[in-house]
């Protein structure tokens, strides 16, 4: 061990080199923390100051990320004193960063979930400001779908776009499988024998990625609620009167056994994310898959439009619920309650919904402003108008929304997983998304009689 | 013969873990240089026309040197707080006559044993009381208690070798106690000062659990954290996360090779046999 | 390690009883001890009776130690955290056969050895980065097994529930034995050469000189190496968990840091989190227990 000592010279010039880079680096942070502690006492006037704004949108609608930034910099230019930061989020994080943020009573000024519980949760948890005061009626009835984000007869969260979730074939594949490429299944059976056609073809049928969970939920959403009949007979479920394993609820999982049994599914659905298995999709490495707007919309633009059957999913039930389509204003953005500036924040998202913004968005992203003075007379794509039609019916309903996150996250999504990767059968799933309703029910008691509250059960 | 056949079987044996080690590292460099459609085209394949604008991506998509600047002030301040604490206290454990000694070597050793996450909730509820969430303070500090324990154990059991006539010498000098820390035992120690430094520095820079809860404001991330976010981003483009990887391993990795000389002797000095 | 030793410097004089520096040179030391562990300790304890958000908590018992046990992914967790421990007498035994042979200045000694610490200092999310692409179903891995027609090795190593916390260990284990190596070259390094040459003359076979000369000496190491790499599996596998499968698919490689998190951050329910963090303390007490259960009969022995 004597051997270190030899180190003695060399060391001496070591340790003052670190100690000067030590006191260098301590000088530095002193500066910084000083520069950060002045920037946060800026006055609360509107439209000045620094709005922060928690941003999502990529997944859904791709290039909706630059347009906000595009959309920043018009509006900074227009309001000199203001900054507006952008930070985008991550779809697996989304919900957890911002639970996170709130439980430090900071962080953004303007954040965003997806509709309804997703946003009605952290509204409950009271980490959202409600918009009454902060944005005029008169510019709130321009704004589509509010009603997604209403509890206790108040809105909490903007609208930004609509988003139908369209069931797409490619339709190239479809006529090397010897398919009519103009007609997509309508039916379970025909969904059934479409797959084996294109197996048969050595076409993958179904191609999508659910490493991130999604997926299962989506199904749940389009195929899993053609039994019931109202949306309230969904809310049942969370609420506890109902059961999930009740076929009515469960059946879907049986149908996604039967996909994966049959071997219609890619097999490294599990190993892949959501936008993975678009992409895969796109590369033709399957026929169908379920999709967003924003994608067709991308695709179009990449030249796949000949290519693309669009539809709503195939009908499986019989309920009423069995003719809705599976459309959301998705992503909706509110004001946090802890923000300085919230007449601001309120300030900006009423003029995202200017009609040159309204024009704007689409032209750049493609996918449709939720606001009623967007002119449909835009729309000149043939697979977008169609889309746009969908979207518009009145019978709309984007279902996963309706679970309580934690029983999303926990429950929906882990079970269809399973189902997915084989391991565990169509009962057992079902069984597991009780025990995480149950799960959330006695673990959340504040957020179940919120639930309960508003869904009126 | 034996000794041959031996001999060529531990070199495989060897060969094999050095592959299983390199080529890891080896894909990351390699796909950060190639484009999306030639990855997925061919992901096993050399890059055949390099390309750099991965990482021009990452600097201008993401705030990637002011993460690393993060990273470098959370190591420094951390590491030498650590060092500096556990420094005074080893050399007092060792060089005294202090009562508890024993029992603050065990504490010492079972603290080394008990796992951050269980701190991490209510570390994250004192530093938003103390209104030090998204500060780089808050990080430090944790990373500092964290550090301790090893490094006092480390510096321990180094100082159990430094002669203790030295420091008898010196006392008979007139060297106040800091004197002979600072003067005698911290050159006699730089080897292990140097690999404990390093340990903890490794540590630092990779940690990313606490860097994740306590760091979420986008100008506050540290690399790995930011890192993190690459990979939900970019699910589509893994050319831009690899080229986000490599960068962030590139000076842990540029210290590594620049000091691994001094790395394992001072291994030897601080963990011994 | 040798506190024996400690004491008998310390008894050297005694004229210096009196002295206070060193109780001053470990007040620091105390305060950030008292700051980070202990402080924490006591509030997970407490708070884990409690339910309902950071801001908002109010005492339900032990609801939550109750509920955890209920809790199929809990219970899961803890069964994968004990699965990943396999992997610590796998990496022991790479990192010793490693070390052994460098030990021996085999040819190449020195490049082997600067690349085998690599993957030590690789960052554990950038390996989990890597490997998420390495092993995904269509991956790095099983192209290149495909490719050379071993399409039946090619398995969905982390989109299948019952593979994917195995894969993870081979990760941990990938990233882990680079530190073993370090550790234990450096303790065969500052052995004495003699004892090691005596057994030679004596004409001791390579395998009897390393079975019954070396590793006695390297044997508290080696132990300490492992309660390391334990409390590592049991306890900071989160950055490998968090970049490859999220604890996915279906929970299948949920571990009990990933579950802390997800509960205490992630999920709002502080209290669940905090339960479960008592229940992952008192397990890593047990594996405390045991080593220091193993120092003590040594240093009986001794």
């Amino acid at each position: 061990m004597r051997r270190i000592i030899g180190f003695k010279g060399k060391s001496k010039s070591r340790i003052v080199a670190t100690a000067a880079v030590t006191v260098a680096a301590l000088v530095a942070t002193i500066g910084l923390g000083t520069s950060t502690s002045s920037a946060a006492f800026k006055t609360a006037d509107a439209n000045t100051g620094k709005l922060v704004y928690w941003f999502w949108g990529e997944s859904d609608i791709p290039g909706s990320t630059a347009w906000m930034q595009d959309a920043i910099k018009r509006y900074q230019a227009i309001h000199k004193g203001l900054t507006i930061e952008l930070v985008p989020q991550n779809s697996d994080t989304l919900q957890g960063a911002f639970e996170t943020t709130a439980q430090s009573k900071s962080g953004p000024d303007i954040a965003m979930q997806w509709a309804t519980l997703p946003v009605l949760t952290p509204v409950w948890r009271g980490q959202v400001a409600s918009l009454k005061g902060l944005v005029p009626p008169a510019e709130m009835a321009n704004w589509l779908n509010t009603s997604e984000n209403v509890s206790g007869g108040e809105s909490w969260a903007m609208p930004l776009y609509l988003l139908g979730q369209p069931f797409v074939w490619n339709k190239a594949l479809f006529k090397k499988a010897g398919l009519d490429p103009n007609k997509g299944p309508k039916t379970w059976k025909e969904f059934l024998a479409t797959c084996a056609a294109l197996k048969k073809a050595g076409i993958t049928p179904v191609v999508v990625g659910d490493k991130d969970g999604f997926f299962g939920s989506w199904f749940q959403g389009t195929i899993g609620t053609q039994n019931l009949n109202s949306v309230k007979e969904l809310q049942d479920v969370y609420a506890g009167k109902a059961k999930f394993t009740d076929s009515k609820y469960s059946d879907y999982l049986t149908k996604l056994a039967e996909l994966k049994a049959k071997g219609y599914i890619n097999s490294d659905v599990t190993s892949i994310d959501l936008t993975q298995g678009w992409q895969a999709f796109a590369q033709k490495k399957g026929a169908m898959t379920w999709t967003t707007d924003g994608n067709v919309a991308t695709w179009i633009k990449a030249g796949m439009g000949a290519d693309l059957g669009v539809q709503s999913v195939p009908k499986v039930g019989t309920g009423k619920l069995a003719s809705f389509y599976t459309a959301t204003q998705s992503i909706s953005a509110y004001i946090t309650s802890w923000s300085k500036n919230k007449q601001a924040a309120a300030n900006f998202l009423v003029w995202l919904h200017q009609p040159e913004n309204v024009k704007s968005w689409y032209t750049t992203t493609g996918s449709f402003p939720a606001d009623k003075r967007f002119s449909a007379s835009l729309i000149k794509d043939p697979v977008m108008k169609a889309l746009y039609k969908l979207n518009t019916q009145p019978n709309q309903l984007w279902a996963q929304n309706y679970a309580p996150p934690q029983v999303d996250s926990q429950g929906l999504q882990p079970a269809a997983q399973g189902v997915l990767a084989g391991t565990s059968t169509a009962k057992q799933a079902a069984a597991a998304i009780q025990k995480a309703i149950d799960a959330w029910r006695t673990q959340q008691p504040k957020d179940l009689a919120a639930y309960k509250k508003w869904a009126g059960v | 013969m034996r000794n041959l056949f031996g001999s060529s079987y531990r070199h495989a044996f060897l060969i094999f873990l050095s592959l299983a080690s390199i080529y890891p590292v080896w894909f990351i460099f390699q796909t950060s240089l190639k484009t999306n459609n030639e990855y997925l085209l061919n992901p096993l394949a050399l890059p055949l026309h390099p390309v750099l604008s991965n990482f021009r991506e990452t600097f201008t998509s993401f705030p990637v040197a002011h993460w690393a600047l993060n990273s470098v002030i959370i190591a420094i301040f951390s590491v030498s707080g650590a060092m500096f604490i556990a420094l005074l206290a080893s050399y007092a454990m060792v060089f005294s006559k202090m009562r508890g000694v024993n029992f603050l070597l065990n504490t010492n050793i079972a603290l080394m044993v008990i796992p951050p996450v269980t701190l991490v909730i209510p570390m994250f509820m004192l530093m938003v009381n103390l209104h030090l969430i998204n500060t780089l303070a808050s990080v430090i500090i944790f990373y500092i208690g964290l550090f301790v324990p090893f490094s006092v154990f480390f510096l321990t059991n180094f100082m159990k070798s430094v002669p203790y006539e030295l420091i008898e010498a010196a006392k008979i000098d007139g060297l106040t106690p800091f004197a002979i820390l600072r003067r005698i035992v911290v050159p006699l120690s730089s080897a292990a000062l140097f690999t404990l430094m390093l340990v903890n520095i490794i540590y630092a820079w990779n940690e990313l659990l606490i860097a994740l809860v306590f760091l979420q404001q986008q100008e506050s991330r540290t690399l790995m954290s930011g890192l993190s976010l690459f990979q939900g981003r970019y699910s589509i483009n893994q050319p831009l996360v690899m080229a986000g990887a490599f960068v962030s391993v590139l000076p842990i990795l540029l210290m590594y090779i620049f000091g691994q000389r001094f790395f394992v002797k001072g291994m030897m000095a601080g963990i011994g046999k | 390690m040798k506190s024996d030793q400690l004491i008998s410097v310390g008894t050297a004089t005694n004229s210096r009883r009196s002295e206070r520096w060193p109780y001053l040179f470990i007040v620091p030391m105390v305060l950030i001890i008292l700051l980070v562990f202990v402080y924490p300790l006591i509030a997970v304890v407490r708070n884990s009776f409690y339910s309902g958000s950071i801001s908002n908590l109010s005492f339900i018992g032990t609801a939550n130690y109750v509920n955890l046990l209920r809790d199929d992914v809990f219970v899961h967790a803890i069964v994968n955290n004990i699965k990943l421990l396999l992997t610590v007498p796998i990496t022991t035994l790479i990192s010793l056969a490693a070390a052994l042979i460098l030990y021996e200045n085999i040819r190449g000694w020195k490049l082997y050895r600067v690349i085998l610490f690599l993957p030590y200092i690789i960052p554990a999310a950038v390996v989990g980065l890597s490997f998420s692409y390495l092993l995904q179903g269509n991956g790095i891995l099983n192209t290149a097994l495909r490719n050379v027609n071993l399409d039946f090795a090619a398995l969905d190593w982390i989109g299948s529930t019952t593979l994917s916390i195995y894969s993870i260990g081979a990760v941990i284990i990938w990233s882990q034995f680079g530190f073993g190596v370090v550790v234990l070259t450096a303790s065969l390094l500052s052995l004495p050469t003699e004892v090691s040459e005596a057994a030679l003359v004596d004409g001791a076979s390579r395998w009897q000189r390393q079975r019954f000369v070396i590793i006695p000496q390297i044997k508290e190491t080696v132990q300490f190496l492992m309660v390391l790499q334990a409390i590592t599996a049991l306890a900071w596998v989160f950055p490998y968990i968090y970049t490859i499968t999220k604890g996915g698919p279906a929970n299948s490689s949920m571990v009990m840091d990933l579950y802390i998190w997800q509960y205490g951050f992630s999920l709002g329910a502080v209290g669940m989190a905090s339960a479960a963090a008592v229940y992952l303390l008192a397990l890593s007490g047990v594996l405390i227990l045991i080593y220091s259960r193993m120092r003590k009969r040594q240093s009986e022995r001794r």
